[in-house]
């Protein structure tokens, strides 16, 4: 069944400094969907708005969870969540002096998600093998690497249809960050999730993705409808790359 | 001269069964204290009014202290998330929790015993059930019922407790809670409500801890002030937030009190408490079980 989102006109504003000009997205069901931009650009104001964390000042942002369409603007994060929307947030945010197995079975506390609560245990550990083997360690003590495999099985715990990851990237050795975009990628297929994934890392983000938007200030500076296009487009270049 | 050997004996078990109730009075604490970060110092103040609505109904009607508690600690529950309700309008949405919300607090300690002296006056109040008088011996062992039916209590409650925290998804929550609320809005959680049960709950267990009190010792309204710094202290030599961590230092501080008290006399046993806690706060500041 279909789970997407679709960003229309969002502006955002903290205070009178606006952050996002009439930014439209649209993350159709299955995709994995890059949004692309160096710092202060925009992207984590974006990933907070869908997440009910910061209010737009304008602008629809619409769920479609299981073919079912859901107005996200005015909702709380909770009631988002509870949709069946999780968001691996920017710095991690775990619960550093609760355990590997605590901070997993805290991403359980959706209603929706408890029945599959082993299920779902099995495969965060099958698939992040040093998480099994330090469950019982607390998360404050593992490093960023890990950090964020737990971070990202957390927020599978939830069950989800729709995954947000903001920076997965930051503070991770080039190793680990390119064994962190792998796993959303494998997480993705086996969940059939629907991915939106706000990344500095362009050529790592531009591996797994469907398609990409590049922000620029707060509005959108181009689309990518494939990774072809936004590899040959002049503006990545001259982002990224200085040329 | 022999060792009194029997004597150490006894004050050890008489340690065990005063820190078992010391643990019931502290639960609470550990509770908003240790695992909300909210400084309730009025928390004595609740623990005091279940004992004295615990002796109303013991002298009207001859109810066991411990019957009128567990039916208390419901509204006492209901009490407990109106007070909470209160304090985060009022102080922790707007960020002044750490000063106002002390001051709150000691308002409410104020106020109860104020009420409690208006309505009972300033004499001490004890309550009569069957198990206040008689002891049992085992050798040469004295385990006076007063003091062991509480400790039975304390620690059925430590239990439950502790299986509410550490396996249910609310408890895990509670732990939670104090170290990024945003991050538990991204687990489908509300952060206020967590609080708003786990005070509710702080609340609950200083009814049945007000039951045992009046059971051990009289009351008078201030008693409770004699148990703010232990209680304070029990919390952090534990290790905030962790409920068999303050179990063991709520045991100890119990046993250490005794021994003081049988070989030293009763002056020195808070002195001897106070230095283990400033001892272990400075060889290991996250207390016993602290993580």
């Amino acid at each position: 069944m279909a789970n997407s989102i679709t960003i229309e006109n969002v502006h955002a504003a903290y205070g009178s400094v606006r952050v996002l000009e009439d930014v439209t997205i649209t993350v159709n069901s299955g995709e994995t969907v890059a949004l692309l931009g160096t710092n202060g650009n925009g992207k984590s104001t974006l990933m907070k708005c869908v997440m009910g964390i910061v209010r737009p000042v304008s602008g629809r942002i619409v769920a479609e969870i299981d073919g079912e369409k859901h107005d996200l603007v005015g909702r709380t994060t909770e009631q988002i969540v509870d949709l069946g929307i999780a968001l691996v947030p920017e710095g991690r945010r775990l619960f550093p002096k609760l355990t590997v197995e605590e901070n997993l079975l805290l991403g359980a506390s959706r209603r929706k998600a408890r029945a599959q609560i082993k299920a779902n245990m099995d495969f965060c550990f099958d698939a992040f093998s040093r998480l099994a083997e330090r469950r019982n360690q607390l998360a404050g003590s593992m490093s960023g690497g890990e950090q964020q495999m737990l971070a990202l099985a957390r927020a599978l715990m939830l069950s989800p249809r729709i995954l947000l990851v903001d920076e997965p990237s930051v503070g991770l050795a080039p190793l680990l960050v390119s064994r962190t975009i792998d796993a959303i990628k494998q997480l993705k297929d086996h969940y059939q999730l629907t991915v939106l994934m706000a990344e500095q890392n362009f050529k790592q983000a531009v591996r797994i993705a469907d398609h990409g938007y590049v922000i620029v200030h707060g509005k959108i500076a181009f689309e990518g409808r494939s990774a072809e296009e936004l590899n040959n487009n002049d503006l990545v270049r001259k982002l990224y790359l200085g040329m | 001269m022999d060792f009194p050997f029997e004597l150490l004996i006894n004050a050890v078990v008489a340690g065990l069964l005063l820190g078992a109730f010391y643990a019931a009075v502290t639960a609470g604490i550990s509770i908003s204290f240790g695992m909300l970060d909210i400084v309730n110092i009025g928390h004595p103040a609740f623990i005091i009014l279940g004992s004295y609505i615990a002796y109303y109904f013991n002298i009207n009607y001859h109810i066991d202290p411990i019957v009128t508690c567990l039916i208390l600690s419901p509204i006492f529950y209901f009490l407990g998330t109106a007070i909470y309700q209160v304090y985060y309008l009022s102080f922790e949405k707007r960020g002044q929790q750490s000063l106002r919300g002390l001051a709150f607090f000691f308002g409410v300690l104020f106020v109860t015993e104020v009420l409690l002296l208006l309505a009972f006056g300033v004499d001490y109040r004890y309550v009569a059930t069957s198990y206040i008088g008689p002891s049992i011996h085992v050798g040469f062992v004295d385990l006076p019922l007063r003091m062991l039916v509480p400790c039975i209590g304390s620690l059925i409650l430590f239990g439950g407790l502790q299986l509410f925290i550490s396996h249910t998804f609310t408890g895990r929550a509670v732990l939670a809670v104090s170290q990024d609320q945003l991050a538990l809005q991204l687990m489908a959680v509300d952060p206020i409500r967590i609080k708003r049960i786990a005070f509710g709950v702080s609340i609950a267990v200083a009814a049945m801890a007000g039951a045992f009190l009046i059971i051990i010792q009289p009351v008078e309204p201030s008693v409770g002030r004699e148990y703010i710094g232990r209680v304070f202290a029990i919390c952090v030599l534990g290790g905030m937030g962790s409920m068999p961590g303050t179990l063991i230092a709520a045991l100890l501080l119990g046993v250490i009190e005794s021994i003081t008290a049988t070989f030293y006399g009763p002056s020195w046993a808070p002195a001897v408490s106070f230095g283990v806690l400033l001892l272990t706060l400075a060889f290991r500041p996250s207390g016993i079980l602290g993580r």
